[in-house]
């Protein structure tokens, strides 16, 4: 019996080709730009993620509970070399390094400003950020520079400073006493991020041991993962891992949540972009399929003079947008995935817009991401839409009085 | 024996702002089984109006039309569904087919609403489509037969179903006279072979040549 509906459903989408291509058309490409939209953006995203965290902060931190509200030395990770290990057995962890941070006053023999400085081990610190490739000029430190600095290039130029000048550090050690070191600048870093350029300061990990007191006491562990993608996941197993109720373990959007802010706000675009492409398909589907209801009053009407039901006829016209969005949503997600694919290998080259994008930790060549839970909310709406948007000329269908319908001609 | 038995039945269509036409007045008829009736009156007289309250295609404004003892003016929608599926068969002037099923599908198409068995449709349809001349068409679409040829599977499909009457209004309308003639001949003998009741509506002076019988309606009336 319902072969019957099925049938004639069909055929009429036969019956009509060049519409129902018009209309497959447009679901297909709607879905399909969705679908690249949402890779493209994936994968911009996941490129800002990386660049964002390999910057300075890192995918996962550990800290010492209250560190990140309250970032003071006596804050300090306890039993550090314990917790490492532990943290290293996570196989989606590709390095960990610990750094000891503090503020302080920065001063030449022109100036002083305030800053933030940062001890680290300069050989783990290369696996966990990219540090390292932004210094501009000079180099990075090497095991063993304990008597030198790596600063921002807008603090060398309020300072008055450049590579091999010496510059003064000073604050309040652990013990109270207090902190004050002499280095000699050996890098000077330009990164393009304000906070950098201007308020940071590496020194050794040995170095900031000694200075501020805090020997085996580092502030922070910086985690790097396989995929920064995976932040919230380790740092959940990593807390369940390390079961310590006086550490803390954040994904980066937790240490910083200016990007996660940002991509929020950009992803709300996709989402209009998404409702956008939804009416679209909607007034598509149901343009198709109620000018083929309309201009079959007089078949509609002789289905029900030979005894067709209401409910029936409603079947009959439902099939026929839900073959209109089955095939509409195929070809949507051959373009789309297609598409996300074929890109995802060679990148997209946006290389006329750099300049403004870099500051956004963006990249020039963009390589589109399939994230596949966006590709089946896409696809699951049209299909629903295109079954939903059946529903007022289905009833039209239904309710033509046999009468009149057979009369119109 | 009567089959239909239409006891004081009025229609009025109402259109625009309470604009009233009066499309049948009164009437009474009976009709009896295996009958072979025809309407005929002028453009106008209310042939069409009639047809269509007697397969309840519409309500009539007043009165009753028993089909034995039910009255089919009183059904509710469902059960006017079933009335039109099972009791009554309609061929129309024109374009009666679905045009995205065959000769053969279009036939079979009651049936299937019917419950029938597929084996047993298939062969009822091939027998019927054979009676019918149509047998080297069965899986032409409509849009590749004649008029007539439509017309003829449009009988089949009405006959196949076995319904007590077939409601035809002008079937012979768009056909040339010898087609048309051919097709009446063909019902005819369907009414005596299946005995089918059939009323018609026409114009056509050979169709009421040979109808059994003639009823005459102007303005809405039964004139004899
Ligand atoms: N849907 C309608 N709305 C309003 N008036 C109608 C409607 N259908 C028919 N009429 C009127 O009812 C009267 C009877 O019409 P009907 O169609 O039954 O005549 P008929 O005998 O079938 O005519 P014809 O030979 O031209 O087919 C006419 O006056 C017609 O104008
Ligand atoms: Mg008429």
């Amino acid at each position: 019996m319902n072969n019957t509906f099925v049938k004639i459903a069909w055929r009429n989408i036969l019956r009509n080709k060049k519409r129902s291509l018009i209309t497959i058309s447009a679901v297909g490409v709607g879905l399909g730009a969705l679908i690249f939209i949402w890779s493209f953006a994936e994968g911009a995203h996941n490129q800002m993620i990386n660049n964002y965290t390999s910057y300075v902060i890192g995918p996962v931190q550990v800290q010492a509970k209250g560190f990140q509200k309250n970032p003071k030395l006596e804050t300090f990770v306890k039993d550090s070399p314990a917790v490492l290990n532990i943290i290293r057995q996570n196989p989606d962890v590709a390095a960990v390094s610990p750094r000891i941070q503090a503020e302080g006053l920065m001063g030449s023999s022109d100036s002083s400003m305030g800053t933030l400085v940062i001890g680290v081990q300069p050989q783990l610190e290369r696996q966990v950020s990219k540090l390292d490739q932004r210094v501009a000029r000079g180099q990075f430190l090497d095991e063993g520079d304990d008597n030198s600095v790596i600063i921002g290039k807008d603090m060398a130029d309020n300072l008055g400073v450049d590579l091999q000048d010496k510059i003064v550090f000073m604050s309040q050690a652990l013990d109270g006493s207090i902190a004050s070191g002499a280095y000699y600048v050996k890098g000077i870093i330009q990164s393009g991020v304000t906070e950098i350029d201007k308020g940071l300061a590496i020194i050794t990990y040995s170095a900031a041991e000694e200075l501020f007191v805090m020997d085996g006491k580092p502030s922070q562990i910086v985690v790097q993962l396989h995929s920064a993608s995976k932040s919230d996941a380790v740092a959940e197993q990593l807390r369940q891992a390390l079961n310590n109720p006086d550490l803390e373990v954040l994904p980066w959007k937790d240490v910083s949540p200016v990007l996660q802010q940002w991509l929020d706000y950009d992803n709300t675009f996709i989402w209009i972009i998404l409702i956008i492409v939804m009416i679209v398909v909607a007034i598509g589907i149901m343009n198709t399929v109620l000018m083929g209801v309309l201009e079959r009053t007089r078949e509609f009407g002789i289905l029900i003079a030979l005894g067709t039901r209401g409910r029936q006829i409603i079947q009959m016209v439902t099939y026929e947008s839900v073959f209109l969005g089955l095939i509409g949503t195929a070809a949507g997600l051959i373009i789309g995935l297609g598409s996300s694919h074929f890109f995802s290998r060679t990148g997209i080259d946006l290389s006329v817009f750099t300049e403004a994008l870099n500051s956004m930790y963006m990249e020039s060549v963009i390589h589109p991401d399939i994230n596949f839970k966006y590709v089946w909310i896409s696809s699951g709406v049209v299909l629903l839409i295109s079954i939903f948007v059946s529903v007022y000329p289905a009833w039209t269908a239904s309710k033509l009085k046999p009468v009149d319908a057979i009369r119109s001609i | 024996m009567a089959l239909i038995r239409v006891e004081n039945l009025s229609k009025t269509y109402i259109t625009g702002k309470n604009i009233e036409t009066p499309a049948l007045r009164d009437i009474n008829l009976t009709i009896d089984d295996r009958d072979f009736v025809a309407l005929a009156g002028t453009s106008g007289s209310g042939k069409t109006t009639l047809l269509n309250l007697l397969g309840s295609l519409d309500k009539p404004s007043s009165g009753s039309i028993f089909y034995e003892q039910q009255n089919i003016a009183q059904l509710n929608e469902q059960q006017v569904a079933d009335f039109r599926l099972n009791q009554v068969g309609f061929i129309f002037q024109a374009y009666n087919l679905i045009n995205t099923l065959t000769a053969l599908e279009n036939v079979e198409y009651i049936m299937l609403l019917q419950g029938v068995p597929a084996a047993e449709r298939l062969d009822r349809s091939r027998d019927i489509l054979k009676r019918v001349g149509i047998e080297k068409y069965i899986n032409n679409f409509p849009n590749q037969m004649s008029g007539g040829q439509q017309q003829r599977v449009a009988v089949a499909r009405a006959i196949v179903a076995r319904p007590k009457v077939i409601l035809a209004d002008e079937p012979t309308a768009n056909l040339d006279s010898r087609t048309a003639e051919n097709l009446l001949d063909l019902m005819l003998e369907l009414n005596q072979e299946r005995q089918t009741t059939f009323v018609f509506s026409t114009h056509d002076p050979m169709v009421m040549d040979k109808v059994k019988r003639i009823v005459k309606l102007k303005d809405g009336e039964i004139i004899s």
